[in-house]
């Protein structure tokens, strides 16, 4: 082991962060689309507020058209698969053909789901479905535990990010943290993705006090956005 | 000659699972990359389910020829950089040899670890009407395609379980096995590598697949390094890990900006000196190009002859070489029954058909000939057996070759499977990818 | 014979820091019959580890990596050759009998050797070679700073000037047209402040040393550092660096000397 060079090492981060961040923005937007079936049409305005964007889409229908398959909105669906993708084809001997046939699989559903004649939750349940499975390969196929280091620190990291952002209850933040720092304390010292102790510990600081984090959102997000040394 | 047993319904072949399969190879990402009007696409590699299938018989002949034929290339690449009895004993005349622009004066005097010149051999055949085979054209430098019929057969067990347990198929699986021995046996001490040109290159899914396959390094140049003659893979936590074998995937003169082309950005500098002085296995070996030159494969049966003192056991395709004068009369007199090839080009390209130029054309493309008669071979038109392929839901007749793979690191083997080529036109000879067309796998029977 | 000093130096700096720096120096001289080299003393500067092969044309290459940020490399090798050019060397190589990069002839060099060869009536390698440097001579003007050092032959006599790498390599391509194994020459003569070229012919025997810049033979005033095809084979440092773009000054000296 130890093959692991700098320009991979990134790679595997991102692979992490991308396809969390395909992951559970899927979740949101099938939360957002779930509570529009019988709630308030207006609700996905909270969710645009949270990453500080504007209303340009008019409808609920529009929104999640474009945050699942508009390939040009780099916060949707479609955009992060295609980024997770950049990054898994070139570590194909990192994660294993299997993993990575799971995310052209992912994208092949997305594009059936967009022209599919079914419910919009239905045709996207197999998408959640390869997700679990490149995992699951993740976990079956990897014996380099420093790769599975890197990319689960870049999984939490964005999920943290993440959830901050679309204020999750501190309760599921803490549970993230605690698996974040389990992956950090396993990256190598002089590596690109070692921790930097002073924002680690500010982290730790926010999540811990009993105040509202969310007061402290941006310290917070700054932080994690500074957690490695590079 | 065995015929492929298949009492079942179409729906247990691979023609039958057709869509099937070409899903999988889809899944697996199977694609190779172009640039068309400098925009960079992958697309997938036209893959058809009837597969090419050779008898054991054949088969038994096409190995010993192989093995014959790649020995003999090996030993002439060792002279040709050594002592260069082949040219005093007046068997190839010289100018073929130093006017070759992959001859290398460079390698003069290096000796590839185990000798091994020529590891991964990728010799190009077809099978005339009348059922023999013919040797078209040897690589020796980055023959590429092994992988394509190796995932293939993997998906295509997935998809049509049944005709592989009604047929002695052999198991074209152990390429990665074969090629991680030949890979193992000249190493120096170290790990092994595959270095590729990038994500860009046609053939990166064929590099990072065998990498997964064989558990080496894929890198790039950049994650390499030499110090005091020790090639070197440069990780995150900035140690570094001697590279024992390279399994090189970009061409000679890109290799090492200091010694060959200088602009070079994808080459290794100073891997030159770490290759003399046998601190790194080189696969294949540099230098390579003057034994796969188009000249140079007419005198192939010749060293044969002399290295081995055999009887060639695979033909050539009825080659000319204008340099001789006898030969010049006869190509210039039968020019529209001959293909003609510029030895300097490659994939496809410079190939030229008598029968198909204009009668102007014609005269000007002879007067070439007969001024630069160094830069051009004759062949016969092989009548080559023409292989079903589907197009929609029928079948219908193309030309079609086969690219075995040879390798050599212990013992000098061949692999029990190929790539079989075919035009998507159906006037068409020319097979290669980069020119449109497809790939089966190939069949090898084992019984 | 002639008991010769010589020094050679070279500073490279670069207006910005370089890293992962490789280069590979052909500088120390080649010790053959006709000069030994009795002593030498090379620096190198950073500290570097460096390792010395010999490459397929019989140069000495020292090759370094150095991978920390610098911002200049310099190297100063001094020693004492003593040469007899009366010896021949006869180290040969098929391939110098054949034309490489920098020696292609166009049609208008193919005319100039037709010319030339159709009055010559001379007959050994050696006195053909002299009438063809002669000729060359003729032609050209010696003039600096109009070709570089990727000018080929055929750019330089379209142009009939140029320095001494253009006269040779034209003499090379000329002698190889007349199937007369040649090769190209960088070293120090007493003659020139930086480095020189020339070239050697292959008489049948053993290589003959000519000077198409000066028009003249070979004595024991002139110390071989390489020797190649071309220019490319001869480069006395080639390198590859990382960095933002950087420009580089590189001054070079040398002094050759009768001890």
């Amino acid at each position: 082991m130890g093959v692991i060079s700098v320009e991979h090492s990134d790679r595997i981060f991102w692979l992490g962060r991308y396809t969390e961040r395909v992951f559970t923005t899927l979740k949101n937007l099938e939360k957002q689309y779930d509570s529009m079936i019988d709630d308030d049409p207006m609700i996905y305005m909270e969710f645009l507020q949270n990453f500080g964007l504007d209303d340009i889409y008019g409808n609920m229908q529009n929104f999640v058209s474009s945050f699942l398959f508009d390939q040009n909105n780099l916060h949707s669906v479609a955009y992060s698969l295609e980024k997770a993708y950049d990054n898994g084809i070139v570590l194909r001997e990192n994660i294993s053909s299997k993993a990575l046939s799971f995310l052209q699989l992912a994208k092949d559903t997305l594009n059936k789901a967009f022209n599919s004649q079914k419910g919009l939750l239905f045709s996207l349940l197999p998408l959640e479905d390869s997700l679990f499975a490149f995992w699951g390969c993740i976990n079956e196929y990897i014996y380099d535990d420093e790769i599975i280091t890197l990319l689960m620190c870049g999984k939490y990291v964005e999920r943290l990010d993440l959830y901050f952002r679309l204020k999750y209850d501190i309760k599921y933040i803490k549970l993230e943290f605690e698996r974040l720092c389990d992956y950090l304390k396993k990256v190598p010292e002089n590596t690109p993705y070692r921790y930097n102790a002073k924002y680690l510990n500010d982290l730790s600081e926010i999540i811990d006090i009993k105040e509202k984090y969310t007061d402290r959102l941006n310290d917070a997000v700054k932080s994690l956005g500074n957690l490695f040394l590079k | 000659m065995r015929e492929l047993k298949n009492e079942n319904s179409l729906a247990d072949t691979p023609a039958g699972n057709a869509n099937e399969i070409n899903e999988l190879l889809r899944r697996y990402g199977v694609k190779f990359g172009i640039y068309k009007n400098g925009v960079f696409n992958e697309q997938f590699f036209p893959f058809d389910p009837i597969p090419r299938v050779i008898s054991a018989e054949h088969f038994a002949v096409i190995e010993k020829g192989l093995i014959q034929r790649v020995t003999a290339l090996n030993m002439f690449l060792y002279d040709i950089y050594h002592e260069k009895r082949i040219i005093k004993d007046n068997i190839i005349p010289e100018d073929f040899i130093y006017m070759s622009s992959g001859y290398l004066p460079q390698c003069e005097g290096i000796m590839p670890p185990k000798n091994i010149y020529s590891h991964i051999s990728g010799i190009d055949l077809v099978q005339g009407k009348d059922g023999k085979w013919y040797i078209l054209e040897d690589n020796l430098r980055i023959p590429s395609g092994a992988s394509y019929p190796l995932i293939a057969r993997e998906l295509t067990r997935v998809a049509s379980p049944k005709i592989f347990s009604d047929n002695p198929i052999a198991d074209n699986r152990n390429y990665a096995s074969l090629l991680k021995d030949t890979l193992d046996f000249s190493n120096c001490g170290g790990i092994n590598a595959i270095l590729t040109p990038g994500r860009c290159n046609a053939a990166y899914f064929e590099h990072s697949y065998l990498a997964e396959l064989t558990e080496s390094v894929l890198v790039q140049n950049h994650e390499l390094f030499v110090e005091n003659n020790i090639l070197y893979h440069k990780t995150y936590s900035g140690e570094k890990n001697k590279v024992g074998t390279l399994y090189r995937r970009i061409s000679d003169e890109y290799l090492d900006p200091l010694t060959f082309i200088p602009q070079s950005l994808i080459g290794i500098p100073n891997i030159m000196e770490a290759y003399r002085c046998g601190n790194i296995a080189i696969i294949n070996a540099i230098g390579n190009g003057v034994a796969d030159d188009k000249g140079i494969y007419y005198f192939v049966p010749k060293m044969i002859k002399y290295y081995l003192n055999e009887e060639p056991m695979l033909s050539n395709a009825p080659t000319y070489l204008p340099f001789y004068e006898k030969d010049k009369k006869y190509i210039l007199d039968h020019i529209d029954k001959l293909v003609i090839k510029d030895v300097s080009e490659s994939g496809g390209y410079g190939v030229t058909f008598g029968k198909e130029l204009s009668k102007e054309k014609l005269q000007e493309f002879k007067s070439v000939i007969t001024n630069e008669p160094r830069r051009f071979i004759a062949q016969e038109i092989i009548d080559f057996l023409e292989l079903p392929i589907m197009d929609g839901e029928k079948a219908v007749m193309r030309k079609a070759d086969l690219r075995a793979f040879v390798l050599s690191g212990e013992s000098t083997r061949v692999w029990s499977s190929g790539l079989t080529r075919f035009s998507r036109n159906p006037d068409s000879f020319v097979v290669n990818s980069s020119q449109g067309g497809g790939f089966k796998d190939t069949w090898v029977l084992s019984q | 014979m002639k008991k010769l000093h010589f020094s050679f130096s070279t500073k490279l700096t670069f207006d910005d820091n370089v890293y992962n720096h490789s280069f590979a120096l052909r500088c120390i001289p080649i010790n053959n019959s006709t000069q030994s080299i009795l002593n030498y003393d090379l620096e190198i500067k950073p500290f570097v580890s460096t390792k010395l092969t010999m490459d397929a044309f019989g140069n000495n290459v020292i090759s370094g990596y150095i991978q920390e940020k610098h911002r200049y490399l310099d190297f100063d090798i001094n020693g004492t050759a003593q040469i007899d050019s009366t010896i021949k060397t006869n180290d040969y190589l098929p391939c110098y009998l054949y034309q490489s990069k920098y020696t292609k002839p166009n049609d208008e060099l193919k005319a100039f050797y037709n010319d030339i060869a159709n009055q010559c009536r001379l007959f050994t390698p050696a006195d053909r070679a002299a009438y063809f440097s002669q000729k060359l001579f003729d032609c050209m003007t010696y003039e600096k700073n109009i070709t570089n050092t990727q000018t080929e032959a055929s750019d330089a006599f379209k142009i009939k000037k140029g320095v001494c790498q253009d006269y040779s390599h034209i003499m090379l391509s000329l002698l190889r047209i007349d199937k007369i194994p040649c090769r190209y020459i960088a070293g120090l003569s007493s003659c020139a402040g930086e480095t020189h070229s020339w070239i050697e012919f292959w008489d049948g025997n053993g290589w003959i040393g000519l000077d198409p810049a000066n028009n003249c033979f070979v004595t024991d005033d002139y110390l071989i550092l390489t020797q190649g095809r071309d220019f490319m084979d001869c480069s006395i440092d080639r390198g590859v660096m990382f960095g933002s773009y950087t420009r580089q000054m590189q001054l070079i000296t040398s002094t050759l000397e009768q001890q």
